[in-house]
């Protein structure tokens, strides 16, 4: 299991880094996360699942200006982590797939609090950096970005060890000690939650037609799923 | 006064040092530290024999900046071409500062809609579509509708600003990035629907004639209406997934 937190640490890092510090490839994205922790932790299918559902339900929340939306690569650590241990204990039933998205939420909630200390503590790099400009030290640029970058890169691969290890323990002890039937009800929940992702893409994707084709779409594609049910 | 021009070797690292714009974003001056590193080889150049200036140029860069990452580059280029007449003398330095933050606004938010509001949410949906035939199938697909676009936008945004400040305006009218943003936002609203049929589609309906399933329908579709009026009203996604974790919770608890 060693090795397995040590591939997440690193993963974990380079998905935080992109995150904000360095290129924004979207490799940050719920959907790779979740997908790649699916990997690490034994179960890549069980992985991408929860990282289909996570990967829209945060959009509504723009990252502009000095705002902060909800950490959903931590959502995702945990949740794809969380998800393929589920699948080789307890199985990845419908009641334990919903628990481990909506538990997700506390994560995110946690990430954004450690992205918020970063970028406060960046505050102080910034400050020292213009210092040292100001004393003739042009290098001391150079060096605050690595500081920054470092800092960046350290808290996300410590919140990566710290969601996944949840994601671990939650899957290991938590939900085996509901029954089956308990899990079960907690299933109830589980259709609100992609219709909640679809609902924030919605969202933020408003023009004068959304409306129109969006629900047009979701009539034709739901009658050519039930169609397709029905006939098979 | 004789300036040296840039050479190939600092375009080249200015180019990939842009890609670390918010390597130490910060509340105070948010996106200053990581310009005042891009735009630093150039300086190094314009100013090699010029020690004090060099210093004056950097502290130019370490005023409060902050725009969407991916127009940095515009900005970027436009003002390595600005710093090098500062250097050669045929332009006023406070004219760095003004057009950095003349534009930051404008290109932030016309960045955010385009970059945030309709090519990220078009590409994430796509993705997780795909992803249901197969996880890395979904994965690339997102990636490359995410990165052709957004590549492409930094490497001719980048070329454009190197061509000078009067270029920026030619090149965002030929971009219409506003035009594109509304075709993206109106893709990703076919995807969203689509989406949203499916999982409707395989939740909803486990049984049942045709008015169960209009029914199913229906109830499926005043959901994402409902969510989206929440959203609409500022009720995050968090918030609601927190009500949702405690309506579980109730439901252990009964």
């Amino acid at each position: 299991m060693a090795w397995r937190f040590l591939l997440a640490i690193l993963l974990g890092g380079v998905c935080y880094l992109d995150r904000t510090a360095a290129c924004q490839l979207m490799l940050h994205r719920p959907l790779v996360v979740a997908t790649l922790m699916g990997a690490v932790f034994g179960n890549m299918a069980a992985g991408a699942q929860v990282g289909v559902v996570l990967e829209l339900i945060y959009l509504a929340r723009l990252p502009v200006g000095a705002s902060i939306p909800p950490d959903d690569t931590g959502a995702a650590i945990f949740g794809g982590s969380a998800a393929a241990v589920a699948s080789s204990s307890i199985g990845l039933d419908a009641g334990s797939f919903t628990a481990l998205l909506l538990l997700s939420v506390v994560v995110s909630e946690v990430g954004k609090a450690a992205d918020r200390f970063v970028r406060k503590f960046n505050v102080r790099i910034a400050r020292l950096t213009a210092e040292s400009v100001d004393r003739g030290d042009i290098q001391a640029v150079e060096h605050g970005l690595l500081a920054g970058l470092t800092l960046f890169a350290v808290t996300g691969m410590v919140l990566a060890l710290l969601f996944s290890g949840a994601g671990v323990v939650v899957s290991k002890e938590l939900l085996p000690r509901f029954g089956p039937a308990s899990r079960g009800s907690f299933a109830i929940l589980l259709p609100a939650l992609p219709l909640l992702g679809a609902a924030s893409v919605y969202s933020c994707s408003r023009t004068e037609r959304t409306a129109a084709v969006f629900f047009l779409t979701m009539a034709a594609v739901f009658a050519g799923t039930v169609l397709f049910r029905w006939s098979a | 006064m004789t300036t040296q021009a840039l050479s190939t070797r600092s375009r080249s690292a200015v180019w990939r040092r842009q890609f670390l714009l918010q390597g130490c974003w910060n509340y105070e001056g948010m996106q200053n530290v990581g310009f005042a590193y891009a735009i630093l080889p150039a300086l190094r150049d314009f100013y090699a024999n010029r020690p004090e200036e060099a210093l004056k140029a950097v502290k130019r860069h370490l005023e409060f900046f902050n725009t969407q990452p991916a127009m940095g580059a515009l900005i970027l280029g436009a003002s390595v071409r600005l710093e090098e007449r500062v250097a050669a003398a045929e332009s006023d330095p406070r004219a760095i500062g003004t057009f950095k933050v003349g534009l930051m606004g404008s290109l932030g938010a016309i960045g955010d809609s385009f970059f945030w509001g309709a090519l990220r949410p078009m590409a994430s949906v796509a993705g997780a579509l795909l992803a249901l035939l197969h996880p890395l199938l979904g994965i690339a697909a997102m990636l490359l509708f995410y990165n052709g676009v957004h590549l492409i936008v930094r490497r001719r945004g980048f070329d454009a600003g190197m061509e000078g400040p009067e270029a920026v305006v030619g090149w965002l009218k030929r971009a219409a990035l506003n035009v594109r943003t509304d075709d993206r936002k109106l893709l990703a609203a076919i995807l969203a629907g689509a989406y949203a049929g499916v999982f409707a589609g395989r939740f909803f309906v486990q049984g049942g004639g045709f008015y169960h399933a209009l029914a199913s329908l229906l109830l499926a579709a005043a959901a994402v209406h409902l969510f989206a009026v929440l959203f609409r009203k500022a009720v995050s996604p968090s918030e609601i997934l927190s009500f949702l974790l405690l309506v579980g919770v109730l439901i252990l608890w009964r």
